[in-house]
């Protein structure tokens, strides 16, 4: 039998497998691993799934809180447009001739692009919470930047990836390079980028109910204080208002993409 | 509309048609304004409207603090020892971001096949009983249900449960991402190419065994693709969990913010960017691998 060298998807399984059993030898399995009547607690919290608190007060603060979640996510989304969207063509290069133009500004562009992305909304939430005050802005601050870099990373590529055929047609017909892209580039990449935003605004919603962290209101806020009291049926309550909302944005964002993509 | 003769268009009397297109662009500018004006209205309440000097003002002396300007000892990220101090925690943060995608892949590997309509109920199925056919949504509202709780909600509950460290953020992570994972291994295989199944199952192969060795083969690379893909995402999220959960960086974070350690922060900052970086190129490299 011959042996075959490592390579490619052998070495990857190796290497996946030998990862992660590098990250269970720095978990502490020694003593205290879980706490004290810690799996009493758990049995509290599952079984309460069964027992919502469904009293009209806590109803109504549920639905207070819903909306200030789905404000807060579709603000952010919004402001998240107006960075990723001009962001994005500059950062997809298509509106210069000169290469070395061309370079500089995608570079630089993406440079910044990946700043705002990398960083996580909440991290952003924070420090934007101590810079400028508990106000809903700064919530829709911290959600518009990273949101704003993921679109425009997004934008830039589905505008590079439009067939360049009916673009040459375009430009041999005497368009200028910025009426190839306003009547050739951006009406072709459109539906894609439209469905890219539509599936974002899903995640915008589960961003925005975990802003609250910082003490910003909306579901988040409404879950960790209910924790704070034990109080595990209004936490149920309020996890059932998130996931609703969640899987309705859901279903609403994948008809939509299924009818402008087709 | 070209069926329609010229001269019924402008006498016929139609209501406008309501596409479902028009009906969300209408809600969806809607939603914009509605929520735009809750914003700014709940900001004109504040004590302190967000478009002001103050708030300029009180932003310029947070960036300062930052960078350390204005204090008079040396800022965090200037010192040698502090580097090697947060090192540690950094380490401990990509430990804890790598046994969280493992988790996630360990739970969506095991459940995945269950979750595909074309193999629950479809062509492929085993069995043709509504017992197995009720498991494809069993299994669905199970990735439904942990993808829509967020990451951070998930280590609130769990840290009830078990004591402060890297393995309850691990879990949290692991366990939204085991719903992400999953749904999108599931729908890779409703994708996938029955024919070369149906060939093997009609060559005699078992029911499983067209599990084993059809679906299995081709449903792994998207599923390697996707591993990476949320991995990039869980070490900006590990940071995030380690708020509660304290591991890593996350605790060390919190702490700098509530004793405004500022320098310190932007230390931690300085790190958690190198994570990332370090991440994505690490994942660019295996991605190639698994060609």
């Amino acid at each position: 039998m011959k042996i075959r060298p490592l390579e490619g998807r052998r070495l990857l399984t190796i290497i996946l497998v030998a990862a992660f059993a590098w990250s269970l030898f720095n978990v502490d399995w020694g003593s205290g691993l879980v706490n004290t009547g810690g799996l009493r607690a758990a049995g509290h919290i599952a079984s309460s799934i069964l027992r919502p608190d469904l009293s009209l007060d806590v109803l109504d603060k549920a639905i207070r809180a819903s909306w200030t979640t789905v404000a807060y996510a579709v603000a952010g989304l919004t402001l998240a447009l107006a960075i990723g969207f001009p962001l994005g063509v500059l950062g997809s290069g298509v509106l210069f001739r000169s290469s070395w133009l061309r370079r500089f500004n995608v570079a630089g562009t993406r440079l910044v692009l990946a700043f705002f992305r990398s960083i996580h909304e909440l991290v952003w939430a924070w420090l934007f919470v101590v810079a400028f005050g508990l106000s809903p802005l700064a919530a829709v601050l911290a959600l518009g930047i990273p949101y704003g870099g993921i679109l425009g990373r997004i934008y830039s590529e589905l505008l590079q990836d439009v067939p360049e055929a009916p673009l040459r047609a375009l430009r041999s017909a005497g368009a200028s390079e910025w009426r190839v892209f306003w009547f050739g580039r951006l009406p072709m990449a459109l539906p894609d980028m439209l469905s890219y935003t539509f599936y974002r605004l899903e995640c915008g919603i589960r961003s925005a109910a975990i802003l609250s962290f910082v003490g910003l209101g909306g579901l988040g806020f409404q879950i960790r204080i209910s924790l704070d009291d034990l109080a595990y049926g209004r936490v149920w309550t309020f996890l059932f208002f998130l996931i609703a909302l969640v899987s309705l944005v859901d279903v609403w964002s994948s008809m939509v993409r299924r009818r402008i993509t087709a | 509309m070209s069926t329609v003769p010229e001269i019924h268009r402008f006498t016929s009397i139609r209501p406008p048609k309501v596409t479902f297109i028009g009906a969300t662009a209408i809600a969806a500018l809607g939603l914009i304004v509605g929520s735009w004006v809750f914003v700014l209205g709940a900001d004109r309440v504040q004590s302190q409207p967000f478009f002001s000097v103050e708030t300029l003002e009180r932003g310029g002396r947070f960036l300062q603090a930052l960078l350390g300007i204005g204090s008079s000892s040396t800022p965090a990220f200037a010192q040698w020892a502090a580097w090697q101090d947060t090192a540690r925690l950094a380490y401990q943060t990509l430990a804890m971001s790598v046994l969280a995608i493992g988790i996630a892949a360990l739970i969506a590997l095991a459940t995945f096949m269950f979750g595909a309509s074309n193999i629950m109920r479809g062509e492929l199925a085993p069995y043709r009983s509504w017992v197995w056919g009720s498991g494809f949504f069993v299994v669905r509202a199970f990735y439904t249900f942990t993808r829509a709780i967020p990451e951070l909600v998930w280590a609130m509950l769990i840290i009830f449960m078990f004591a402060p460290g890297l393995l309850p953020g691990a879990l949290a992570l692991g366990i939204h991402n085991a719903g992400v994972l999953g749904k999108l291994s599931s729908e890779v295989v409703e994708g996938l190419d029955t024919r070369p199944l149906l060939a093997l199952r009609s060559s005699g192969a078992g029911r499983f065994q067209v599990l084993a060795y059809g679906v299995l083969p081709q449903a792994l690379p998207r599923f390697i693709t996707y591993l990476f893909y949320r991995w990039e995402l869980i070490i900006r999220t590990t940071i995030v969990v380690g708020f509660v959960a304290a591991g890593g960086l996350g605790l060390e974070f919190r702490l700098s913010m509530s004793y405004f350690h500022y320098t310190t922060v932007t230390l931690l900052l300085i790190w958690y960017l190198v994570l990332v970086v370090a991440v994505d190129l690490i994942a660019a490299v295996l991605r190639r691998m698994a060609r």
